[in-house]
C-alpha cells in the first residue's frame, strides 16, 4: 500500500467545515446589520453635558438666532462652541445664582481648580478625522441648520438626528434642491416653501450652487 | 521608422550603432549600465520585504494579533468621547480652527530672512517668505521651511541644569539667578576682569545695544563673536581694495555676462533667495532672444536685454554651478590664478585699471609677459570688454581676501559699479574676523585671562578650528555658561547649560543682508522656559526691562525718535519690515596696494596637479554647519547635486578617483598633517580633479536622537590655517566600504529600454536647447518626441464647466535649491523614514527634484527637473485600483483616498512618472506629543500600508473655493498656491486654473517651450514642463586645457 492515506485529524474537518459554514455567514450578517445600524452610525446620541444647556429654551422659547452663540458658522469650519463669556453675557443678570450655572461661574472664579479652564462640552456631531467639513460653505449657499442639525429648538438635550454617513452627506450633494432656502432662512427652524423643490431649484441658479462629490472635497 | 526628432539627441538616439549612451544620465551607475542601477529601477519596489521591525517571536505576534482583534471588537461599539474645550475668554480677533499668518525673520549666521508664519489655534506649522520683504518676496530656502520643524524638537534643551561630573542637575531661572547675581556682582567689582562673552554672529539691534550695556557694566569684558561659516575673507578683502570693510550686493538681473569665481552665490549666499530670483529674471527670453520679464524700472528702460550667461569656475558642484553657461571645474586653490590670469587679459586687452590701483595695472602687465597661457580662457575677457558696466565679477567666500580685492578693482574698472554691483559699508567695522577672535578668546583661556565664559548660542566645543582644542581648554575656565536651543556638544562641557528659545519664540530683530530690519516676534510661548541672549544680558545686569518684548522696543525707540513709537511699531511689526532701515549704497575707490604684488605672484601660476591634492571645507546644503543636524527634514532633503542624504562623504571627480583606486562607498583615511579622519568616498561628476570637498556638519555626537552619528565630523580636519582650503592630504584607503544614501537612481524613469539606437521606450525627460537653437526652432521642446496619433481607450471626461487644475513648472528657472522639497514635506505631513529605508528607496517626498547629468563624467552639465505627481487626464494609477482609492475629481485632480486605500500598491506600478509613495510602516508612530504639534491640521497623517502622492496641495484649493463661494466671488489667477509654488524662490512652479485663457498656467501651457513627459502614452499631464534655455558664447570660450 504505497497510496496516499490522511492522516487522522482530517476526520475532524468535516464537523469544522459544517460550523464555518453556520458561523461566518451569521458573522457577516451580525457584522453589516450592526454597521448599519443607528446604533453605530449615532443617530439618537445625546451625551450629558457638563452643563445642562436647554436648547429648546434658548433657540425655541426665546427665540435666540443660531448665529448668537455660534458665531463663527458663517466664516469658518467650525460652528464654535461659545466662550464661557457669551454664556455670561446674560447670566450675570438672569438667574446669575443658578446652581446649573455653577460650572460658568467657576470658570469666572478668581480661584479654584477650574479658573479659567474651559467648560469640556461633548462633542454631539462628530465627523471621524479624515472629513474635512466646513460650516461657513455650507450656511453661506443657503444649507440650513435644520438639514444635519435636526429641530435644535425642541431638543432639551441635543442629539444627533441624522446618521451623518457618507452616503447621508452624499444624496444631498448629489441632490441638493430640498435643502436650499434663501440666506437669510438658514437659521430659521421653521421655514417651509410651498414647493421645496421648485424653490430649492430656483436658489440653486441664484446661488450657483454644484456641489462637488469629489472625494477630495471632503477627503485630503 | 526615420529619425523624427529635429533636435541632436533624436537624431543621435536615431543614428544606430553600437550600444548609445544615454543622453542624460543620472549617476554614474547607469552611465555604465551597471548591473545594481538595472534592478534597481526595474523593480518598482527595489525592497520589497519590510525590514525595519525586529524579527518579530511568536509571543510578540500573538500579543499583536490579540490585541487588533480586541481593537476590532471595540470600534463596533461607541465611537471615542470627544470633548469640545471652548475658550473661557476669548481673545481678540482669534477664531478658532482659522490658521492666521504673522510677520517675523529669522536669523541665520547673522543674516536674516523675512517669514510670513501660519498659526494654526496658537502653534506656528508652516513657514512661508514674507512678500512685503525685499529679500525673500515671498519665497524662503529650505532651512527657513524646516525651522519649524526645530521649534518642536523632543532634543531641545528642556530646562536650566546645572553640570556635576556627567550628572545634570535640573533647575529653575531662579536657581540660575540666583548663582548668577553674587557672581556678576563679584565681576562687577574686578570692572568685568576675567569675564567674556562668546556669541554668535548677529545682526540684532537689541543684542548689540545689550551688549554695549554689558560693556558699559563691565568695562574689561571682552566680547567675542564666532561663526565656522563666515563671510570675513570679504570683509578683508574689502580691506584691502577700499581700506574699509564693505559689503557687495549684487543684482543679477542687470548683467548680461555673470563671472562667478568659487561663488554660489544662488545656494550659499545669505541673499540666495534674492539673487536666484533676480538671476532668473535675466534669463526669462522669449524666442527673439530678448528678456520678457524686465527686473524693475531700470531694466524697462532696456527690453532688448538679452538672456544673461553665466560663467562659474568651481571645485565642488554647486547649484551655481548647474546654472552655468560655461563651467570651469578648477581646483579652489587654482581659482586665485584664475582669476589673475583673467585680470591680466583684461589689462591686455586695453582695460584701464583706476588710477588709485595703479601698481596693479603695472603689475599684471609686468607678470602676464612670457607666462603663457593661463587657466582663463581668452574668449571670457573679450566678453566682459564687450559688456562694460552689464557685466559682473563675484568672488566666493572661500577665496583669499586678495582675490576679492582683485575683482573689486576688476569691477569698477567694467564699469559694474551701481549697475550691476552695489556697495554698502559693513555695520560694525571694527570687530576682528571670527577665527581671529576664537583664536583670542582661546589663548586668553590658555594664559588664565577667562574666569567667566558667557557662550551665547553656537557650538564652539564641535566647530572650532581643530588646532585651537577649545573643547580642552573650557574645563580650565571656572564658570563656564552655555545658552543653547539644544544640550550639544559645547553644553556638555560646561557647568551651566541654559534653554535657548527659539526664534519662534523670541522678540527680537534682526537685519538682512541688505540692511532691511525685520522685529522678530513670538509666535508661540517658549516651549522650553528658553530666554533670548538679550534676556539673559538683562537678567545677568539685574537690570530692567528684562522681557525681549521690552528690550526690543527700547532698542528700536531710537529708529523713531517721534511721538508716535506706538502706531510705528505695530506698523513695523505687521509688515515684518521697517521701512527705510536698508544700508545706503555707496562708492568706494578701489586702491591697490602691497596685495598688488601677491596677485603678480598668481599670474600664470600653473594649476596642474602637480603640486597634490587640496581639501575645500563647504557648508552642507542641509544642515549648514552643522547646526539643523537634528532637523529629520534636511537631513533627509536630497542635496541637490549629489543627491546624498544622511551623510557627508568626501565628494571626489571621477579621475582622483581613479588615481586614487577608490569607488563610491569605500572608506579612506584622510590625513591632514597630524589629523586624520575616516571618511566614505563618493565619486561626483564634474568635481574638479585634484580636489577634495568635504561637507562640514556632520558626526555629531549630541545633536539628539536624529543627527547623532550620521556622517563624520569633518570639523576634526578644520583649522585656523585651512579653514576653508587644505592642502596636500594623505588619502589611504582603508578597504572597508559603507552604505550611502543617494537618491540619484531612485524613481528612474528608465529612457531606454533595449541595447540597440531606436529602442528607446519613451521620449526625452528633460529637453532644453541654446537660445540660438530656440530662435531657429522655438517648438524644439515640443517636437523633440513625435509620436503616432494618440487616441483613447476611454471614455474620457469632458472639463469645460469648472475648473481644470494645472500646473507648469518652468526648467529654465528652476535652480534645484529644493525649497520646494521641504515646504512640500511641511504643508503635507510627509513623514521622515530615516537612512535605512532611504537607502531602499522609500523615501517618501511627494515631490522629488530629479538631477541629471549630460555629456562627459568629467565636465557633466546638469538640469534639474522637480517631479510633482502630474494629475494626468487619463491616470494609468487609477485605472489598476481594485478598491477605486484613487480617482478622477470632476476638476481634474487625481485624487488619494487613504481610507479605501488597502495596500495593493498596483497603482505605484502603474504610476510611470513613479511619484506615488508607499507607507510601509507608521511612519508617525513613535512622534512624541511635542512633534506632533508640527503637523498641519487640515491634512490628514496617513498610517501605515496606504498609499499617498502629491495632490496639488488640495487643501489650499479646497480653502480658496470655500473663501471665494462665501464672498460670491471668482477665484482670482495666483490665488491658489501650492506650497512647493509658494516657496521657490525663482517662481518655477505656476499653478492656475486652464480654463481661465488668462490665467498665468493656461499661458504657459501652450507656451513655445512647453512640453509634457511620458505625454506619448497618452495620460494627459496636467503639469507641464518649460524646455531649459542654455546661453553659451557664440564663440566657445573654451579653456585651453593644462
Amino acid at each position: 500500500m504505497n497510496g496516499f492515506v490522511f492522516p487522522k485529524w482530517v476526520n475532524h474537518l468535516r464537523p469544522l467545515l459544517g460550523f464555518c459554514l453556520v458561523a461566518v455567514p451569521a458573522y457577516v450578517v451580525v457584522v453589516f446589520a450592526w454597521g448599519a445600524a443607528p446604533r453605530t452610525t449615532d443617530v439618537g446620541y445625546a451625551p450629558r453635558q457638563p452643563v445642562a444647556y436647554s436648547h429648546a429654551l434658548h433657540a425655541g422659547l426665546l427665540g435666540l438666532d443660531c448665529r448668537y452663540c455660534h458665531t463663527n458658522v458663517e466664516t469658518a469650519a467650525h460652528a464654535l462652541i461659545p466662550p464661557t463669556q457669551v454664556c455670561l453675557n446674560c447670566h450675570t443678570t438672569i438667574r446669575a445664582d443658578s446652581p446649573k450655572l455653577a460650572p460658568l461661574r467657576q470658570v469666572y472664579a478668581e480661584d479654584g481648580a477650574r479658573a479659567g479652564m474651559p467648560i469640556e462640552w461633548v462633542r454631539v456631531h462628530d465627523l471621524p478625522d479624515y472629513v474635512y467639513f466646513d460650516h461657513s460653505a455650507h450656511v453661506r449657499r443657503g444649507v440650513g441648520c435644520v438639514s444635519c442639525h435636526g429641530r435644535v429648538d425642541n431638543m432639551e438635550v441635543v442629539y444627533q438626528a441624522e446618521p451623518l454617513s457618507m452616503g447621508w452627506c452624499l444624496d444631498c450633494h448629489r441632490n441638493p434642491y430640498r435643502h436650499l432656502r434663501p440666506l437669510d432662512k438658514v437659521t430659521d427652524m421653521t421655514w417651509a416653501p410651498v414647493d421645496a423643490l421648485a424653490e430649492g431649484r430656483r436658489l440653486a441658479e441664484l446661488y450657483d450652487i454644484r456641489p462637488p462629490t469629489d472625494c477630495s472635497a471632503c477627503h485630503r | 521608422m526615420p529619425p523624427l526628432g529635429r533636435g541632436p539627441e533624436a537624431a543621435r538616439a536615431a543614428s544606430g550603432g553600437s550600444v548609445p549612451r544615454p543622453t542624460y544620465w543620472r549617476s554614474l551607475d547607469e552611465l555604465a549600465d551597471t548591473p545594481a542601477f538595472r534592478a534597481f529601477s526595474e523593480a518598482e519596489f527595489p525592497s520589497a520585504a519590510p525590514a525595519r521591525l525586529a524579527p518579530t517571536t511568536r509571543r510578540e505576534f500573538l500579543r499583536l494579533m490579540g490585541a487588533s482583534a480586541a481593537l476590532a471588537g471595540l470600534t463596533g461599539c461607541r465611537w471615542p468621547k470627544e470633548v469640545i474645550a471652548p475658550y473661557g475668554q476669548q481673545p481678540e480677533n482669534r477664531t478658532p480652527g482659522v490658521p492666521v499668518q504673522y510677520a517675523t525673520a529669522m536669523e541665520l549666521g547673522g543674516w536674516a530672512q523675512g517669514l510670513l508664519v501660519t498659526s494654526y489655534d496658537g502653534r506656528p506649522i508652516k513657514i512661508e517668505g514674507n512678500p512685503s520683504h525685499p529679500l525673500n518676496r515671498g519665497a524662503t530656502d529650505a532651512r527657513a521651511q524646516a525651522s519649524v520643524l526645530e521649534l518642536y524638537d523632543p532634543d531641545r534643551a528642556h530646562a536650566v541644569c546645572r553640570r556635576d561630573g556627567q550628572q545634570y542637575a535640573t533647575l529653575t531661572w531662579e536657581d540660575f539667578a540666583a548663582f548668577a547675581r553674587p557672581h556678576f556682582d563679584q565681576l562687577r567689582q574686578r570692572g568685568g576682569a576675567g569675564l567674556c562673552v562668546l556669541s554668535a554672529a548677529s545682526s540684532s539691534l537689541s543684542l548689540a545695544d545689550m551688549r554695549a550695556r554689558l560693556l558699559a557694566a563691565f568695562p574689561q569684558a571682552r566680547w567675542l563673536e564666532w561663526e565656522p561659516l563666515s563671510r570675513d575673507n570679504e570683509r578683508l578683502g574689502a580691506l584691502l581694495a577700499f581700506g574699509r570693510p564693505h559689503r557687495t550686493h549684487l543684482h543679477p538681473d542687470r548683467a548680461d555676462v555673470i563671472v562667478a569665481l568659487d561663488d554660489d552665490f544662488l545656494g550659499a549666499h545669505p541673499a540666495a533667495v534674492q539673487y536666484a530670483r533676480d538671476f532668473i529674471t535675466g534669463r526669462r527670453i522669449d524666442a527673439t532672444g530678448r528678456r520678457i520679464d524686465a527686473g524693475g524700472p531700470e531694466e524697462a528702460q532696456r527690453p532688448a536685454a538679452p538672456m544673461n550667461r553665466l560663467y562659474v569656475v568651481e571645485s565642488g558642484y554647486s547649484i551655481t554651478g548647474a546654472m552655468a553657461d560655461h563651467r570651469y571645474p578648477l581646483r579652489s586653490c587654482d581659482v586665485p590664478a584664475f582669476a589673475a590670469c583673467l585680470a591680466a587679459q583684461l589689462v591686455e586687452r586695453g582695460l584701464a585699471l583706476p588710477p588709485e590701483a595703479g601698481e596693479l595695472s603695472a603689475v599684471l602687465k609686468g607678470a602676464a609677459e612670457g607666462r603663457g597661457e593661463g587657466p582663463c580662457p581668452r574668449g571670457l575677457a573679450d566678453e566682459l570688454l564687450g559688456h562694460r558696466g552689464r557685466c559682473l565679477i563675484t568672488v566666493g567666500p572661500h577665496q583669499p581676501p586678495e582675490v576679492h580685492a582683485l575683482v573689486h578693482v576688476l569691477n569698477a574698472a567694467l564699469g559694474n559699479v551701481g549697475t550691476t554691483l552695489t556697495y554698502t559699508v559693513e555695520p560694525d567695522e571694527s570687530r576682528p574676523t571670527h577665527v581671529a577672535a576664537i583664536g583670542q578668546l582661546v589663548a586668553a583661556m590658555r594664559a588664565g585671562q577667562v574666569d567667566t565664559l558667557l557662550i551665547l548660542g553656537g557650538n564652539p566645543a564641535y566647530d572650532a578650528p581643530a588646532d585651537l582644542e577649545l573643547a580642552g581648554c573650557l574645563a580650565s575656565v571656572e564658570t563656564t555658561i552655555h545658552l543653547s536651543l539644544h544640550r550639544n556638544e559645547t553644553s556638555r562641557l560646561c557647568l551651566w547649560n541654559l534653554p535657548q528659545a527659539h526664534y519662534l519664540e523670541s522678540w527680537g530683530d534682526a537685519r538682512a543682508y541688505d540692511g532691511t530690519l525685520s522685529i522678530v516676534q513670538p509666535l508661540i510661548a517658549p516651549l522650553y522656559d528658553g530666554k533670548t541672549p538679550a534676556e539673559v544680558i538683562a537678567l545677568l545686569l539685574g537690570e530692567e526691562p528684562a522681557t525681549g518684548y521690552e528690550i526690543v522696543r527700547r532698542a528700536l525707540q531710537a529708529l523713531q525718535p517721534g511721538t508716535d513709537f506706538e502706531s510705528w511699531w505695530r506698523q513695523a511689526l505687521h509688515d515684518g519690515v521697517v521701512p527705510g532701515t536698508a544700508f545706503a549704497a555707496v562708492s568706494p575707490t578701489p586702491r591697490g596696494g602691497e596685495w598688488a604684488a601677491t596677485i603678480g605672484g598668481w599670474v600664470g601660476r600653473p594649476t596642474a596637479q602637480e603640486d597634490g591634492l587640496e581639501v575645500v571645507f563647504r557648508p552642507s546644503a542641509a544642515v549648514y554647519d552643522g547646526r539643523f543636524a537634528n532637523n529629520g527634514w534636511l537631513q533627509e532633503l536630497p542635496d541637490p547635486i549629489t543627491k546624498l542624504t544622511w551623510d557627508n562623504p568626501a565628494l571626489l571627480a571621477p579621475a582622483t578617483a581613479a588615481a586614487l583606486g577608490v569607488e563610491s562607498g569605500d572608506i579612506v583615511r584622510l590625513t591632514l598633517g597630524a589629523r586624520s579622519l575616516e571618511v566614505p568616498v563618493y565619486v561626483l561628476p564634474g568635481h574638479a580633479a585634484g580636489s577634495v570637498t568635504l561637507l562640514l556638519g556632520y558626526g555629531r555626537s549630541s545633536a539628539g536622537r536624529v543627527g547623532d552619528g550620521v556622517g563624520c565630523n569633518t570639523y576634526a580636519l578644520r583649522t585656523t590655517e585651512g579653514l576653508d582650503v587644505a592642502y596636500r592630504p594623505v588619502v589611504v584607503k582603508t578597504g572597508r566600504r559603507c552604505k550611502l544614501a543617494t537618491t540619484q537612481d531612485h524613481h528612474a524613469i528608465r529612457s531606454r529600454v533595449g541595447e540597440r539606437a531606436g529602442q528607446a521606450r519613451v521620449g526625452l525627460l528633460v529637453r532644453e536647447a541654446t537660445v540660438e537653437e530656440y530662435r531657429r526652432h522655438p517648438q524644439f521642446a515640443r517636437e523633440a518626441v513625435h509620436h503616432l496619433p494618440l487616441v483613447s481607450l476611454w471614455q474620457e471626461h469632458s472639463y469645460e464647466q469648472g475648473h481644470r487644475w494645472a500646473m507648469a513648472i518652468d526648467l529654465n528657472a528652476c535652480i534645484g535649491c529644493s525649497a520646494c522639497v521641504v515646504a512640500c514635506q511641511a504643508e503635507n505631513n510627509v513623514p521622515v523614514v530615516g537612512k535605512d529605508e532611504v537607502e531602499r528607496g522609500r523615501e517618501m517626498h511627494w515631490l522629488r527634484v530629479d538631477r541629471y547629468f549630460r555629456g562627459a563624467p568629467h565636465d557633466p552639465q546638469v538640469a534639474f527637473q522637480p517631479v510633482p505627481c502630474m494629475h494626468c487626464e487619463n491616470a494609468p494609477c487609477e485605472q489598476v485600483c481594485p478598491v477605486a482609492a484613487t480617482v478622477h475629481s470632476s476638476e481634474g485632480l487625481n485624487d488619494m483616498v487613504y481610507n479605501r486605500c488597502i495596500g495593493t500598491r498596483y497603482c505605484a506600478n502603474n504610476c510611470p512618472y513613479k511619484v506615488r509613495r508607499f507607507n510601509w510602516f507608521n511612519n508617525h508612530r513613535d512622534l512624541t506629543e511635542i512633534e506632533k504639534l508640527a503637523f498641519n491640521p487640515e491634512v490628514t497623517v496617513r498610517s501605515r500600508g496606504v498609499m499617498e502622492k502629491c495632490t496639488y496641495c488640495v487643501q489650499r484649493i479646497n480653502a480658496v473655493k470655500i473663501a471665494a463661494g462665501n464672498e460670491r466671488r471668482a477665484i482670482r489667477d495666483g490665488e491658489i498656491t501650492p506650497a512647493c509654488a509658494q516657496a521657490c524662490p525663482t517662481q518655477a512652479i505656476v499653478f492656475g486654473d486652464l480654463n481661465d485663457p488668462d490665467s498665468r498656467v493656461a499661458r504657459l501651457h501652450t507656451a513655445e517651450r512647453a512640453y509634457g513627459i511620458l505625454e506619448e502614452l497618452n495620460v494627459k499631464p496636467r503639469t507641464k514642463y518649460l524646455a531649459r534655455l542654455r546661453n553659451p558664447a557664440s564663440t566657445p570660450g573654451n579653456r585651453t586645457d593644462q
